[in-house]
C-alpha cells in the first residue's frame, strides 16, 4: 500500500481534535484512529544509528520506491493524480508554523477534502499536528482514540500496514504488531437491502 | 415580457377540471381561461412526474435528457435502482457524491447566460440543485435520511405487529406512563445496523397526548392524539466523530389500549443538509427561517402510512393540507420579492392525493374491498379548489408584464387491475424460469429467473427490456435476433385481453426508436407498454416479480394512477395568453418560456413557442 504524510506542525490538537466543522478530517478519525503523541520526537524517524537517523523517506528511497516530498497542496495533488508514487510527505508551508487561526483551521480541512479525492483505497493516510496524529487507511484494525502513544511509533506502523518488512534497527515500535489487518473492502451491506433502502416509499412499486 | 409565472400542479387531471370549469367551481382558473387561453397538454412517454417534468425543463424528449421512469435497472445485475440520481464514490475516504441522472440542458441555463434571474421552487429532478442565477429548491429526487424516497416508524405495543415494504416497526412497552424508544436514522454501511436517536414519551391520558423527550429540539414535543406535531429536529451519532441531523414530526393514533405513534420519514434538515438541496446552499435554510420547517424530502405526503393502514383517510387530507399550507407560503415569500426573470413553484400534492383517492370515485374498484365510503367521493375536486385559490393568489403578483401559466405535468386515472408483465413473458417463451420453478415460487428481483434462457424482461412501471448480448451481462440475443423478438412481443401483447373482465388491457406497445431520439436513447427501455384506462403494471412488476396469473385486482389503498397510454393522461395547460391550442407539448414550454423573457431557444429544444 501506499502512504501519504501531511505534517503540520502548527496545528493544535484540541481544535484538531473538537471542532465539529473539520468534516474531512472527522471522517478520516472515524475510519480509523487517532490521539495525542507523548513525547515530541519526531515521528518520522525510523531508525537511530551512531551517526545517522533513518527517515521514513530514507528508507523507502533505499527501497527504490517512488518518493517525494512537497511543500504546498496543489503540487502534491499534482503528483496524486500522476499516480506514480509510494510514499508522499507534506509539509506545508503555506501555514503559520504556530497559532493557528479560525480560518487556518478550515483552510486545512479544505485543502485535506480536495487532496482526499486523489487517493485510490489502497493508501494508508497519517496526519500528524502539533503532538497528535490521525491515521487511516481501510485496512487498519486500530479505531478511536489511542491513548499513550509515542511519536517513535509512528514510521514503524505506518510501514507494517503498507506491507514492508521493518529495518531490524527499528527505533520504536508498531502499534499493529501481531494484529491481524483488516481485508480493505469498503461497504458491506447486502446489496438488495440498499436497494430496498433506496426504493422505500416510491409507492408506485 | 418582464416576467414568467408557472405554477405547476402535479397531476392535475383535465377531465376533472373541465367539468369543475364548467360548473364554475374553480373560478380562476376559469378567469384565467377567459383571459388567455387553456388546452389541454401532451405529456412524455411514459407519463411520470420525474420524466414530463425534465422535458418540460428541457425542452428535449427523454432521449435528450435521460429520465425514463422513476427506475431503471443495472444491466450487470438485472436489479432495478433508481433512475433518478446515483452515488458516486471516488474512494473510501471521500463521502459519496450525488449525481443527478438528469441531464440536457434546462432552460434556466440559458437564462442564466443571459443574467436572467430564476426562482425554481421543488422542481422534480433537480438533486443536486442546477446551478443558476437565482434560487433554487430541489423537488422530487430528494431522499429522506435513509436515502430511499421516504421510510416512516410505527411504534406499536402489539407485539404481533410486522414491518411491511417502506416502514419500520418498533415495539414498545409503557413503564409507569413512560416509553422509552428511539427515532430511527440512516443505516450504517459498516455494522448494517440503524442508527438511532434516543426518544422518552410520557403519556398524558387525561390530556389525550404525550411530550416526546429528548435532546432534540425542542427538548419537550407536545403531540397531540390524531394531530401532526410540529417538527422535532434529531442528530443521530453516526461515528464518533459525525453527526447527521434529520426533522421527524408524529402523529398518535392512539394510547388505549394499545399505544401507537406514526413518525414521519425523516426529513434533511435545512442547516446542516445532508447533501445540498438548494442553490446557493444556503437558500434552503434562508427559507425555513422565512417561512418556518418544511418538508424538505421530494415526496413529502405520507403515502404510506395511508397505504399500509397505519393512519386514516382524514390523517392523510389533515398532512397534505399542511403540505400545500407550507408550499403556498414559500410561494407567497418568494413572489412577494419577485422582480423580473422567471418564477415556479410545483405544487405536488394534487398527484399525491389522487392516487390514494381515486377509488372513493368507483364504488366498484377493487381497493374498496367492497366496503365503499362515499364521505372521500370528492375529495379531488375538493383539493382542486384549493389549488385554484393558489393559482387565484399567484394572479394578484400578475401584471400586464407578466406571462402566467399553470400546468399539470400529467393527468390522473383509475388503477383497478394489474397486469403481471413478467409472467405474460414467461407464458409467451421470452422469459425462463430456472428447471422446476413456477411463476409465484419467488420473490422480487428476479429470484428464479435463468438468464441463459430468457430473452426479454420487465421492469420499472411499464417497461420491457430486452437481455442483449454485449449490453446485459448474460444476454443471449443478437441484434438480429432482438428484431423479431421485439415485433413478437409488439404484436403479442398490443391488444391483450383481461378475460376476467372482457376487456383490453393493453392499447399497444412502442419501440424505443419510435418515440425517444437524442443522446440517452441506448439508456431507454427497448419497449414501452400503452396501458388501458383501468390498468397498469402490477404491484409485483417494478421490482422484477414473475408471480402467478396474468392479471391481479389492486386492493392497495393507491387507487388512481398515470402509468398508461400518455395519449390517455394529458395534462392541463392554463395561460393568460392566447396561445396555440393544436397539440401543445411539454416540450413547447421551454421554448415559450424563453422567447418571452427575449432569450433564443436552445439548440437540443424540440418545441416551439405556443405564443408566436
Amino acid at each position: 500500500m501506499k502512504i501519504l504524510a501531511l505534517e503540520f506542525p502548527g496545528a493544535e490538537t484540541q481544535t484538531l481534535f473538537n471542532e465539529t466543522r473539520l468534516e474531512n478530517l472527522r471522517r478520516l478519525m472515524d475510519m480509523g484512529c487517532f490521539g495525542e503523541l507523548r513525547d515530541p520526537a519526531e515521528w518520522n524517524v525510523l531508525a537511530r544509528h551512531e551517526n545517522h537517523t533513518l527517515t521514513l523517506m530514507e528508507f523507502f528511497q533505499q527501497a527504490n520506491k517512488q518518493c517525494a516530498s512537497f511543500d504546498d497542496f496543489s503540487s502534491l495533488r499534482a503528483k496524486l493524480e500522476a499516480g506514480d508514487w509510494d510514499f508522499c510527505q507534506l509539509t506545508a508551508r503555506s501555514f503559520p508554523a504556530d497559532n493557528w487561526s479560525a480560518d487556518d483551521y478550515m483552510n486545512f480541512d479544505r485543502e485535506l477534502g480536495d487532496t482526499l479525492q486523489y487517493l485510490s483505497d489502497d493508501t494508508i493516510i497519517a496526519i500528524l499536528g502539533k503532538g497528535c496524529f490521525v491515521l487511516a487507511s481501510a485496512n487498519n484494525p486500530l479505531s478511536g482514540e489511542l491513548k499513550n502513544a509515542s511519536s517513535t511509533d509512528v514510521a514503524p506502523t505506518l510501514i507494517e500496514l503498507a506491507g514492508y518488512p521493518l529495518p531490524s534497527s527499528v527505533e520504536g515500535k508498531s502499534w499493529v504488531a501481531g494484529m491481524e489487518l483488516k481485508s480493505s473492502s469498503g461497504l458491506t451491506v447486502e446489496e438488495e437491502e440498499i436497494l430496498r433502502d433506496r426504493l422505500s416509499g416510491l409507492g408506485y412499486i | 415580457m418582464k416576467k414568467v409565472i408557472v405554477i405547476g400542479l402535479d397531476g392535475f387531471e383535465p377531465k376533472i377540471a373541465e367539468a369543475m370549469i364548467a360548473r364554475r367551481e374553480l373560478p380562476n382558473l376559469m378567469k384565467l381561461q377567459e383571459q388567455g387561453e387553456y388546452s389541454r397538454l401532451r405529456t412524455t412517454y411514459s407519463a411520470q412526474t420525474p420524466v414530463a417534468w425534465s422535458t418540460f425543463s428541457t425542452g428535449t424528449n427523454p432521449g435528450g435528457h435521460g429520465i425514463f421512469d422513476f427506475l431503471t435497472r443495472d444491466p450487470k445485475t438485472y436489479l432495478p435502482i433508481m433512475a433518478l440520481s446515483r452515488y458516486e464514490q471516488k474512494n473510501s475516504f471521500v463521502p459519496p457524491k450525488v449525481v443527478n441522472m438528469r441531464r440536457g440542458t434546462p432552460f434556466w441555463d440559458l437564462l442564466s447566460a443571459k443574467d436572467v434571474q430564476s426562482t425554481i421552487l421543488r422542481v422534480p429532478c433537480a438533486y443536486p440543485p442546477d446551478q443558476m442565477k437565482g434560487r433554487m429548491l430541489s423537488g422530487v429526487g430528494v431522499p429522506d435520511l435513509r436515502g430511499g424516497f421516504g421510510t416512516p416508524t410505527f411504534y406499536s405495543t402489539r407485539k404481533d405487529l410486522h414491518a411491511d415494504q417502506s416502514e419500520k416497526v418498533v415495539n414498545v412497552s409503557v413503564d409507569k406512563n413512560r416509553i422509552a424508544t428511539c427515532v430511527i436514522g440512516p443505516r450504517d454501511p459498516k455494522t448494517k445496523s440503524d442508527h438511532k436517536f434516543e426518544i422518552n414519551i410520557q403519556i398524558d391520558r387525561a390530556e389525550n397526548k404525550i411530550t416526546v423527550i429528548s435532546q432534540g429540539q425542542p427538548d419537550k414535543l407536545e403531540v397531540q392524539l390524531g394531530k401532526w406535531s410540529k417538527w422535532l429536529k434529531v442528530k443521530f451519532k453516526v461515528g464518533m466523530m459525525q453527526s447527521v441531523a434529520g426533522i421527524v414530526r408524529f402523529n398518535l393514533r392512539q394510547i388505549e389500549p394499545e399505544f401507537e405513534l406514526y413518525a414521519s420519514p425523516v426529513n434533511f434538515e435545512t442547516e446542516e443538509p445532508l447533501y445540498p438541496i438548494s442553490s446557493p446552499k444556503e437558500y434552503a435554510h434562508e427559507l425555513a427561517m422565512k417561512i418556518g420547517r418544511y418538508y424538505t424530502a421530494g415526496m413529502a405526503e405520507d403515502h404510506d402510512g395511508l397505504n399500509l393502514g397505519r393512519f386514516d383517510e382524514a390523517t392523510y387530507l389533515d398532512q397534505c393540507h399542511i403540505v400545500m399550507r407550507e408550499r403556498r407560503r414559500m410561494m407567497e415569500y418568494e413572489l412577494g420579492r419577485f422582480e423580473s426573470g422567471y418564477f415556479y413553484c410545483l405544487f405536488d400534492t394534487p398527484d399525491r392525493l389522487a392516487h390514494m383517492f381515486w377509488r372513493f370515485r368507483e364504488p366498484d374498484h377493487p381497493s374498496n374491498h367492497g366496503e365503499y365510503n362515499a364521505e372521500f367521493a370528492n375529495a379531488i375536486e375538493e383539493h382542486y379548489r384549493e389549488c385554484d385559490a393558489i393559482v387565484g393568489e399567484a394572479m394578484k403578483y400578475v401584471d400586464d408584464e407578466t406571462l402566467f401559466i399553470v400546468l399539470s405535468d400529467h393527468g390522473m386515472n383509475s388503477f383497478q387491475r394489474g397486469l403481471n408483465l413478467n409472467t405474460w413473458l414467461d407464458e409467451n417463451g421470452y422469459l425462463a424460469l430456472k428447471p422446476g420453478c413456477q411463476p409465484g415460487d419467488g420473490g422480487d428481483f428476479f429470484e428464479n429467473v435463468d438468464w441463459d434462457r430468457t430473452k426479454a424482461y420487465a421492469m420499472g412501471l411499464g417497461c420491457i427490456f430486452l437481455n442483449l448480448k454485449g449490453r446485459e451481462s448474460n444476454g443471449i440475443l443478437s441484434n438480429s435476433e432482438a428484431e423479431s423478438v421485439q415485433d413478437g412481443i409488439v404484436s403479442g401483447l398490443a391488444g391483450l385481453v383481461d378475460k376476467d373482465r372482457g376487456a383490453v388491457a393493453v392499447r399497444s406497445v412502442v419501440r424505443r426508436e419510435h418515440v425517444y431520439s437524442g443522446p440517452y436513447l441506448s439508456e431507454a427501455p427497448d419497449l414501452i407498454i400503452n396501458f388501458s384506462e383501468g390498468y397498469r403494471v402490477s404491484w409485483d412488476t417494478p421490482l422484477g416479480g414473475v408471480p402467478r396469473g396474468l392479471f391481479a385486482d389492486n386492493r392497495k389503498k393507491w387507487g388512481g394512477d398515470h402509468v398508461i397510454d400518455p395519449a390517455l393522461v394529458p395534462g392541463v395547460l392554463f395561460m393568460n395568453r392566447k396561445f396555440r391550442t393544436e397539440s401543445p407539448s411539454l416540450v413547447d414550454l421551454a421554448p415559450t418560456i424563453l422567447n418571452s423573457l427575449g432569450v433564443s431557444k436552445g439548440a437540443e429544444m424540440e418545441g416551439s413557442d405556443l405564443l408566436s
